[in-house]
């Protein structure tokens, strides 16, 4: 097993960037995801993990030996595709079985390898069949199969489950996961699927627009978003993004519309003093949200309208407007059921607000704690993560 | 098969140029090295048909004749003033004029456009049947497309010949028509029995570009209260237009190349590029003299074919995707 | 304006069927039985007298006692079998050649191989005259790399191997681009996952071709081969002007195709008779490939099912 490295990374495509300046390392025998929106240039790091791509600039090591100019051919690595990519003409076994006889292994060892990957994902009976005759599950078993059976130094998995039913893609989640502690197999699953990730992997790392965002245990994503992209991305739904003033009196306080106030700690409290902004992003989860009648004592407290409520069973999602207009959405319980336009508090734990910077989008809490020191790559004009942000 | 197409084949891969938002990469199918024989290897396979043509252009401005395009020889424009002023075989008795020459090109012209007018006329509305109709022995018919494809012409021109000797012998004997009137008649003839050589195959490449075009846009039309003719004409048409110029350029093509039908049906006194061409070489008469000026004609009959590369290939894109074969 | 009393479908295929009538099923008939009439000359009188299998009983004494007439069949089976040879296995190798390397390359040598298909037969004809006959570039290359002391006359004076060898190469270029066509699409069908797969997997060029491109594109090989062969058997244009122009000795440049032709319209025999019977066996083998084709194509699935009803 290896550790999997990527220092400064890049990936053009003509004068498109699909990568840029990716430093990230996947931990050995490690389950690590890549997440990101469709089209954030997670697949293409995998593509240049497996070899199938080469990059522009930057290295790719595993175990510290540089592996970038070396054909996938060479690398050692299992690659399970999205679509799956099983050979349409050979059978499930000569599927599994195809990287073996590339290399030209002895039949008796073929058939031995096939068999003993085929009954580990209780795909032994199907050997004789062809991937059309298979259901979406069993294909996808095939094709984990087919990358396992090499024994790779590397698990390359390309959003696996995408194509399966909601049913089998929990079943199959679950069994992956299994499989992966129990061979401790490096593991690297590229997904958009948040819940996934969160559930899954062991460290997560959010691409967007070709740049790392954060990466993280899923508790610090979720509950740290390192900035605005990954707090507007993560959660269902992800966390409210409300826009406040800052007020000095002199200690300063943020000052939310509908009469929320909230003011920090130390040492937020210094930081947002040495930043010296005049407004700051507050974000806080909908789950988190307390929806009351009345202003709640040590919670902020912002007066909101409701507008609409959608009930999704367990529970009910509220959307508020906040006096500005701004809006605000909540998870209450189905007991709770407001009208649209009864005016409610919407009160939030101070421990539960974190703080944005507007302009760098940097969670103020992050910023001077090492700037420098994670190898994320966070570089780029506010405006240009603006327009990345609008157009998702 | 026939839908992936003779033009997707070509073309297809020139598809992706106009989206920029899928970024890829070609298949690292083969190492750098592999790749530079294999494209040396095409290039010396390749040798044949470049020196063959660069010849032949070369030969049309060259003072002397020459045998390799490597020959040391002058350049003139001499072969090119004989040819338009209907010297044609210079050194020879038969001195033409240059109202011979215009003749010529466009008898050749009138051959392309008439094969081609009746090749889009008969096969677009044919096609929109066989695509979006429902009608009995439609499976049939479009099977026996196939199999009227795979006739040996040879053995149809024999029938074909014998119809025309009987209706030109009625038409000269029984209705004592004019000389012109025998002219146009031999003219239509050529064209309309070329043309039905290509209905089977145009059909078929017609029916993929009309396949192509979504159910709902015509039951839109037709709710709409348009009558079938009506859609296909306000509709349907200006869908397949990629589709239709794909079948123009290929059916222009087939009556500007053809030679036997030409040399079989036209009297010699309505000459073609290719029988003026097939006259000056066939029975071995020909005297390397003159090779020069024939070489001439010959890179004036190559004009469309020149054209057909140069500037049809944005066009061909699109009707790549409408796809379809011809053989 | 008054609305057409013909039922739509009939209204759309009316001028095509009316053209394929005339110019296809009266010709083929009047081809067929032609076979069994005396007629020569173009005088279609006789087509009224009947003379039964006397036109078959004719070929088939040529074709066993006159040496020309074996010729034209030997030539017609050495024909076919190279061209088709060149066109297959040579459109193969063009399609891998050209799916392999860069695409703007592969684009250029696409286009260059379909050069010839686009080329007036007159034109096409003329370069390779050049190019043959004994003043021609070849006489003039293999003279200065002192290969030869005189000039040859590769299609007249070397028989049989000359003039079969320029008809095979004349046509193959010509043929070799429909294969490379048809199988360079094919490998771009392929999803790319496949190959991206394969080369996870460890696969080589080799393996590629030999285990992922070729097994998944065999019916289409079998489809060229067919459609390749019947083209073949019936085309005649390139030939025709190769004999004509004296590039290549007659019987030996002359298949069955062209013999029909030549007998049919040629200057010395002008027997219709016996080029109707000639050109009967040719019509039955290719329906025979024809019906085989359209078992090959996977006909229903090109057909297409009719939306609606309408």
């Amino acid at each position: 097993m290896v550790e999997v490295e990527l220092r400064g990374v890049w990936k053009r495509f003509g004068d498109f960037v699909a990568v840029k300046n990716v430093n990230l390392r996947f931990p050995d025998g490690k389950f690590s995801s890549i997440l990101g929106p469709s089209g954030s240039g997670k697949t293409t790091l995998l593509y240049l993990i497996a070899g199938i791509y080469k990059p522009s600039r930057g290295e790719i090591l595993f175990d510290g030996e540089d592996v970038s100019r070396l054909p996938p051919n060479k690398r050692n690595v299992g690659l399970v595709f999205q679509n799956y990519a099983l050979y349409p003409h050979m059978t499930v076994f000569e599927n599994i079985a195809f990287p073996l006889t590339i290399k030209g292994l002895p039949r008796g060892e073929i058939e031995e390898r096939v068999h003993s990957v085929a009954r580990m994902l209780h795909i032994d009976e199907l050997l004789d069949r062809y991937p059309h005759q298979l259901s979406g599950g069993q294909q996808q078993r095939v094709a984990l199969a087919r990358a396992l059976v090499k024994e790779p130094a590397v698990l390359l998995l390309d959003e696996p489950l995408s194509n399966l039913d909601a049913l089998v893609r929990l079943e199959i989640r679950g069994e992956l996961k299994r499989l992966q502690r129990r061979l401790g197999i490096t593991t690297i699953y590229v997904t958009h699927d948040q819940s996934e990730a969160l559930a899954m992997a062991d460290l997560i790392a959010v691409i967007h627009r070709g740049e790392i965002q954060q990466v993280g245990s899923p508790e610090d994503v979720y509950r740290r978003p390192r900035n605005l992209f990954v707090a507007g991305f993560i959660g269902m739904p992800p966390a409210n993004l409300v826009k406040a003033a800052v007020t000095r009196t002199p200690t300063p306080c943020v000052v939310i519309a509908g009469g929320g106030e909230y003011c920090p700690g130390e040492p937020l409290a210094s930081k947002l003093e040495a930043l010296g902004l005049e407004a700051v992003v507050a974000a806080f989860r909908p789950e988190d949200v307390v929806l009351g009648e009345h202003p709640m004592e040590d919670y902020v407290s912002m007066e909101a309208e409701v507008y609409v409520v959608e009930t999704l069973g367990r529970e009910n999602l509220v959307t508020l407007r906040l006096p500005d207009g701004q809006a605000v959405k909540a998870i209450t319980s189905p007991l709770l059921n407001p009208r649209p336009g009864d005016k409610m508090y919407v009160n939030v734990e101070p421990s539960k607000i974190l703080l944005y910077d507007p302009d760098t989008e940097l969670n103020i809490e992050a910023i001077e704690a090492a700037p420098a020191a994670r190898p994320v790559s966070l570089a780029g004009s506010p405006e240009r993560r603006r327009a990345a942000q609008e157009e998702d | 098969m026939q839908g992936e197409g003779l033009l997707a084949g070509l073309l297809g891969s020139l598809k992706p140029r106009r989206r920029r938002r899928q970024p890829t990469e070609e298949l690292p199918l083969a190492s750098r090295a592999v790749s530079y024989t294999v494209i040396a290897a095409l290039l010396a396979a390749s040798l044949p048909i470049i020196l063959s043509y660069t010849l032949l252009v070369e030969l049309s401005f060259s003072a002397s004749f020459i045998a390799t395009p490597f020959e040391k020889t002058s350049f003139t424009l001499e072969n090119w003033r004989l040819f338009f002023q209907g010297r044609l075989a210079p050194t020879a008795a038969q001195i033409y004029t240059p109202s011979y020459i215009r003749r010529m090109i466009l008898d050749t012209l009138i051959v392309a456009l008439g094969v081609m007018g009746v090749v889009v006329a008969s096969a677009t509305p044919a096609a929109y049947a066989f695509s979006r109709m429902n009608f009995r022995g439609r499976g049939a018919l479009m099977r026996f497309l196939i199999l009227l494809h795979a006739f040996p012409g040879v053995a149809l021109i024999i029938g074909v010949y014998a119809i025309y000797v009987y209706t030109y012998r009625r038409l000269a004997l029984g209705l004592h028509a004019g000389e012109a009137a025998l002219l146009a008649y031999a003219f239509l003839y050529v064209i309309v029995a070329r043309a039905s050589l290509e209905i089977p195959m145009s059909t078929w490449l017609m029916k993929g570009f009309f396949d192509r075009i979504p159910w709902e846009v015509e039951w839109a039309a037709l709710v709409d209260g348009a009558s079938r003719l009506r859609v296909f004409t306000r509709i349907m048409l200006p869908l397949v237009k990629p589709g239709l110029a794909a079948l123009s350029i290929f059916s222009f093509m087939a009556g500007w190349e053809e030679l036997i039908y030409v040399v079989v049906f036209l009297p010699s006194k309505a000459p073609t590029l290719a029988s003026y061409i097939h006259s000056q070489l066939s029975g071995g008469a020909i005297e390397t003299a003159y090779l020069p000026v024939v070489a001439a004609a010959a890179v004036v009959y190559l004009i469309p074919t020149i054209l057909f590369f140069v500037f049809t290939q944005s066009l061909l894109v699109e009707a790549a995707e409408g796809a379809g074969v011809k053989a | 304006m008054p609305r057409p009393r013909l039922p739509p479908p009939a209204l759309f295929l009316s001028l095509a069927a009316f053209l394929v009538l005339v110019f296809y099923m009266v010709p083929l008939i009047l081809t067929l039985w032609a076979s069994l009439t005396p007629v020569r000359n173009w005088d279609i009188a006789q087509l009224r007298q009947f003379v039964g299998a006397e036109n078959y009983r004719r070929l088939f004494h040529l074709i066993r006692f006159d040496p020309d007439v074996s010729t034209v069949v030997k030539t017609t089976i050495v024909f076919v079998a190279g061209t088709l040879t060149v066109n297959v296995l040579g459109g193969l190798l063009l399609a891998l050649a050209a799916f392999i390397i860069e695409e703007r390359a592969s684009l250029g040598f696409r286009l260059l191989w379909f050069l010839p298909r686009m080329t007036p037969v007159a034109v096409f004809g003329l370069l390779w005259y050049y190019f043959f006959y004994p003043q021609g570039t070849l006489n003039a290359i293999l003279l200065k790399l002192h290969l030869i002391s005189h000039p040859v006359n590769w299609g007249q004076d070397v028989l049989p191997w000359g003039p079969w060898s320029i008809i095979i190469f004349v046509n193959g270029l010509v043929g070799v681009s429909y294969g490379m066509i048809i199988f360079y699409s094919a490998f771009k069908a392929i999803p790319k996952d496949i190959y991206r797969a394969a080369l996870v997997d460890g696969a080589r060029l080799r393996d590629l071709v030999f285990r992922i491109m070729l097994p998944l594109t065999r019916w289409h090989l079998i489809f060229v081969t067919v459609w390749q062969l019947l083209s073949l058997l019936t085309t005649y244009a390139h030939l025709f002007v190769l004999v004509e122009w004296g590039v290549v000795e007659k019987w030996h440049g002359m298949t069955w195709a062209l013999y029909v032709f030549e007998t049919a319209f040629g200057s010395a025999v002008n027997d219709q008779a016996l080029a109707s019977a000639a050109a009967t066996l040719l019509v039955v083998v290719g329906i025979g490939l024809g019906l085989l084709t359209l078992r090959l194509m996977g006909f229903e699935r090109e057909l297409g099912a009719i939306r609606g009803e309408l």
